[in-house]
């Protein structure tokens, strides 16, 4: 028996603790984005903001999330149940399995896996079936007009978040994440990375359906979108995930050019060093998510055909032109990355 | 081993599974969402024989994009099984002759299977267990040298695939209005708009 | 280790194949930036490529080569059958020129659509490796299911398009389950090492055996021949005529090589299981062709059946499994693809009020308003039957000597019965033309269309004179294939 515990429920037990320790901030975190969300835009929009629950509307989040809880969850009666129920479950498991790969410092990560980045970009390819499904199974107009025009959007941003990617892997020379932060990086090729990082944040806004690119919900348009027939729970796990996967596109952003948890600009002072990577890496992404915030609070929505245009008629050009300048500059600086033991 | 074995069959279960589903399920749109679960469970059997990165490109691929755009189409169209379902009735029993009879000879095929003396010689093992390579690099290497000539004609049918799609579904339709952003950027204030000074009571011309 | 000089190597073998491609995509280019009223430049620009093609085939040296893990060969059979392709797609080019004009069907994609068409036949004919096979196959097939439904505003035309499309990706799962038993058995698709697996075996495995079937049946479907022929008449029938003439001359040529170097080179060994199939395939085809064209009233479906009677005739060649048989299938394939450029040409002619017509009653009289025509049709004809002295019938004689000579005396006499029939739906279209009274008159042709169909007519008329060139290249290019 105790064979047993010790050969198969510890590493279990062990498990099951690592994902509790990234799931519980991260909804925590969760929360708290949407206050900072709030905050943020009253600020750029010379308002107050929540200020009323708890000190300087601390508790806000938590008051909103009680209010949620206490709804009635509706399903109407022309949907497909099944699928209604799914969909918004499915949102929220897909938000949360990415973790699992992020490696938030040295070693500190659930899996450490080969092919790390092409799991966050599977895994971030799904996220649309969430919403796809979620639209069709309401049976209503308004949602599945929503839940189209996000499937396209979605589809269209993954091309150049792809292409993206690849110029990134040729310059670390390989997909896993932790090596992508540890790869050395000359001055030359951070600039060489820069407009790929401009695309690749623009593209996070699409493919999570964010402001100026929020047509899915298009609330003057679609009333709400995918997501105007759930409520209570239902509707949480979409908002959940909606959030939850801000902070991953920011996370990703950190890994692929921010540096992830190394200090940043490559300063070495020792006060700065001393720091845990951890907390930079939460710096970065809070850096991040600003941009979003602010995007949000500055500019109007796209109209859906200038949308697809900005998606394919610029983005997949310039991203597809740009591996080949970056294979072309390593190429010629003879900085192709190669494995040990292989020569070039 | 154990945790492997449960592993393999589990995904391999829910994959037949699935994929009977896909062809038995009445709405059409169960039935992709089926496939697409198949998918996952194939991609989950990949990762078992170490093919991870094989096993990530089915899912970018298959499920990301191509179930997409299948589930895009089938909930657009909403096709109507039940019509479908009567066609396929009246040809009942001749699908179900042909496929009995391919069926019989697979199992016949499949009952006296061996293999020439020479398979094994023939089949390579390009890759050695001490290169400790990931499949990633492996897969690289035989791709872009001794298979260049495949990669490329892969390459050359995608692009025919894709003149053709454009060729049979781009219409230019005369008196469409389309946004022209050059000229919307490129516009200048004195070009539209004129700044006057009136006199009161005397208009503008 | 790979080099990239190693590439470079064993991209000679491939020389023209990338020369054409790399002219596929400046015409492209070329047409996207200028659009549809470039179409005629882009066409004769293609013809050009081919052309250009032609002469770097032309020059290369004829020893064989093997490049890309001897997956892609390069000898004189794929020289010559090249230069076939190559002739027979530019013919078929030129000839659209004014009738796609005419169609409103003028777009510049339909060249360059042809043209990596080609590419694909190219690759077909230098296969020496399944996989090459296929992706060759897929390559040649895309370009023409787009090419048949290109008129998709017209039922028959998209129709066309689906019926090929489906049935063709049938064909292709057959010729991948095929390819999977036979990789399953051998552990190889390569048809060199597949040879020597099998020189090595003793007795005959089934795996295998259904495998090669399985493959067959594939590319029977592509070479339209019977059982797997059903699709031709309507997809003839619905696609454009000018597509239609290009599906019936280059394609054929180029899955011909393939199945020689598939039976030859892959499966030499197992002639005992094939040259009965093949047997069946060429008979069955020849009695389809015979006699499903008689009652037909639309001239473009009349060819079809002429098409599935031709492609039995030269299976006849293979089925000898001999050297002289490799030689008259060569032989019978090129004079084949001369007498249908010639016979399309003519049929793209026939015009009435600016609008194509096909219905074999309209020809009535053409022997009185348009002479020359008629007389072209007439010797066209004649040769198709097989009458001396005009081509066809050296090609039929040819397969049939080479039947004869390796004992098939069934097949030959089957051959001599077929042909008679068929001379008979050959001959009613030159009594329509001669002894009946005009009906409708015809446009007046263009003279494009003319020249080309009277190069053609002049080559079925004169190919007495010097038969032994052609028989001589056609005997060098077999030499490659099979070893006396």
């Amino acid at each position: 028996m105790a064979e047993f515990f010790d050969i198969y429920m510890l590493p279990v037990f062990e498990i099951l603790g690592k994902i509790l320790l990234i799931v519980l901030p991260l909804l925590g975190a969760m929360a708290y984005l949407t206050y900072a969300e709030r905050k943020v835009m009253a600020a750029m929009q010379l308002r107050q903001g929540p200020n009323m629950v708890g000190p300087f509307g601390l508790l806000q989040p938590l008051a909103d999330g009680l209010k949620l809880f206490g709804k009635e969850t509706i399903i109407p009666s022309a949907s497909n149940r099944a699928i209604f129920v799914l969909a918004p479950m499915l949102t929220f498991m897909l938000a949360l399995i990415s973790w699992a790969v992020i490696p938030f410092d040295v070693g500190m990560v659930l899996a450490d896996v080969n092919v790390g980045i092409l799991y966050l970009f599977a895994v971030s390819s799904l996220g649309v079936y969430g919403i796809l499904m979620a639209g069709w199974a309401s049976n209503s107009r308004y949602a599945f007009l929503g839940g189209l025009r996000s499937a396209a959007q979605m589809v269209s941003y993954e091309v150049s978040i792809g292409l993206v990617i690849v110029t990134v892997i040729l310059v670390t020379g390989s997909l896993n994440l932790t090596e992508i932060v540890m790869a050395e990086r000359t001055w030359w090729m951070h600039l060489l990375l820069f407009p790929m990082f401009i695309v690749f944040v623009i593209s996070a806004l699409a493919e999570t359906n964010r402001a100026p690119f929020d047509l899915p919900e298009g609330e003057s348009e679609l009333v709400g979108g995918y997501n105007v027939e759930y409520s209570s729970m239902t509707f949480a796990l979409f908002f959940l995930g909606e959030y939850m996967n801000m902070i991953l596109m920011s996370a990703m952003t950190v890994i692929l050019f921010l540096g992830g948890w190394k200090v940043p600009f490559g300063l070495e002072w020792e006060w700065l060093t001393m720091v845990p990577g951890l907390i930079w890496f939460v710096l970065k992404i809070c850096a991040v998510l600003f941009i979003f915030l602010w995007s949000r609070a500055t500019l109007p929505r796209y109209r859906y055909d200038q949308l697809m245009r900005l998606g394919w008629k610029i983005f997949l050009p310039l991203s597809l032109l740009w591996v080949l300048v970056v294979a072309g500059a390593l190429i010629m600086n003879d900085a192709l990355p190669m494995p040990a033991g292989v020569e070039g | 081993m154990i945790v492997e074995a449960i592993v393999f069959y589990m995904f391999s279960t829910i994959l037949l599974l699935s994929g009977i589903m896909v062809i038995s399920a009445r709405n059409p749109v169960h039935s992709v969402l089926f496939l697409i679960l198949g998918f996952f469970n194939a991609a989950g059997l990949f990762v078992l024989l170490g093919a991870e990165f094989l096993a990530m490109i089915l899912v970018i691929v298959y499920v990301g994009a191509v179930a997409v755009l299948f589930l895009f189409v089938v909930m657009m169209l909403n096709v109507d099984m039940s019509r479908m379902r009567d066609n396929l009735k009246k040809n009942m029993t001749v699908a179900a002759v042909v496929g009995f009879v391919l069926l019989g000879e697979l199992v016949w095929i499949f009952s006296n299977w061996h293999f020439s003396e020479d398979a094994e010689l023939n089949v390579q093992t390009p890759f050695s267990a001490e290169d400790a390579m990931d499949n990633t690099r492996a897969l690289g290497e035989v791709m872009y040298t001794d298979y260049m000539l495949f990669f490329q004609m892969a390459g050359l049918v995608l692009l025919v695939a894709m003149i053709g799609a454009i060729t049979l579904t781009l219409r230019h339709r005369p008196g469409v209005k389309r946004q022209k952003i050059n000229e919307q950027v490129n516009r200048q204030v004195k070009d539209v708009l004129r700044v006057e000074q009136v006199e009161s009571g005397s208009g503008i011309v | 280790m790979y080099s990239l000089a190693d590439f470079y190597f064993h991209a000679t073998a491939a020389l023209p194949e990338i020369v054409l491609t790399v002219f596929g995509m400046i015409i492209l280019l070329f047409g996207l930036v200028r659009e549809d009223k470039s179409t005629p430049q882009v066409t004769l620009m293609t013809v050009s490529a081919f052309a250009v093609t032609a002469l770097v085939i032309a020059a290369m040296p004829s020893e064989p080569f093997k490049g890309f893990m001897g997956s892609f060969i390069y000898d004189p059979f794929a020289q010559f059958m090249k230069l076939l392709v190559l002739m027979g797609g530019a013919a078929c080019l030129a000839m659209t020129l004014s009738y796609n004009t005419q169609e409103k069907i003028n777009r510049f994609e339909f060249p360059v659509l042809a043209l990596f068409s080609t590419v694909g036949m190219m690759f077909i004919i230098s296969a020496n490796d399944l996989m090459l096979a296929y992706v060759g196959l897929e390559l040649m097939s895309l370009p023409l299911y787009v090419l048949v439904s290109i008129r998709r505003d017209f039922l028959r035309s998209s129709e066309a398009g689906i019926k090929y499309f489906v049935l063709g990706a049938l064909a292709s799962g057959m010729i991948l389950y095929g390819i999977s038993l036979i990789y399953g058995f051998s552990g190889t698709i390569n048809f060199t090492r597949l040879s020597e697996t099998l020189a090595l075996q003793d007795g005959v495995s089934i795996t295998l055996s259904f495998g090669l079937i399985m493959l067959i049946c594939g590319v029977a479907f592509k070479l339209s021949a019977v059982p797997f022929h059903m699709w031709t008449p309507d997809v003839y029938e619905g696609a454009p005529t000018s597509v239609t003439a290009f599906l019936a001359i280059a394609p054929k040529t180029a899955v011909f090589a393939l199945l020689a170097r598939i039976l030859f080179d892959g499966f030499g060994d197992m002639t005992a299981q094939w040259q009965d199939v093949i047997w069946i395939i060429a008979a069955a085809s020849m009695i389809v062709g015979a006699f499903a064209a008689i009652p037909q009233t639309s001239i473009k479906r009349l060819l079809a059946y002429s098409t599935i009677g031709h492609m039995g005739y030269a299976l006849v060649g293979m089925t000898a499994a001999s050297f002289d048989g490799v030689r008259s299938m060569i032989v019978y394939m090129a004079l084949y693809m001369v007498m249908n450029i010639g016979v399309f040409a003519i049929v793209l002619m026939l015009r009435q009020n600016d609008r194509q017509t096909t219905d074999i009653d309209n020809l009535s009289g053409l022997g009185k308003t348009h002479p020359v025509v008629a007389l072209m049709m007439t010797v066209l004809m004649f040769s198709m039957a097989g009458i001396p002295p005009l081509a066809g019938f050296f090609g039929k004689l040819f397969v049939f000597q080479a039947a004869v000579s390796a004992e098939l005396y069934g097949l030959a006499v089957l051959g001599v019965l077929t042909s008679v029939v068929a001379a008979y739906y050959y001959l009613r279209i030159i009594k329509i033309m001669y002894f009946e009274e005009p009906i409708h008159v015809l446009d007046k042709p263009t003279r494009d269309l003319e020249v080309i169909s009277g190069i053609a007519t002049i080559f079925v008329v004169a190919f007495i004179l010097f038969p032994q060139s052609l028989v001589n290249a056609a005997q060098a290019a077999a030499t490659a294939l099979v070893t006396i």
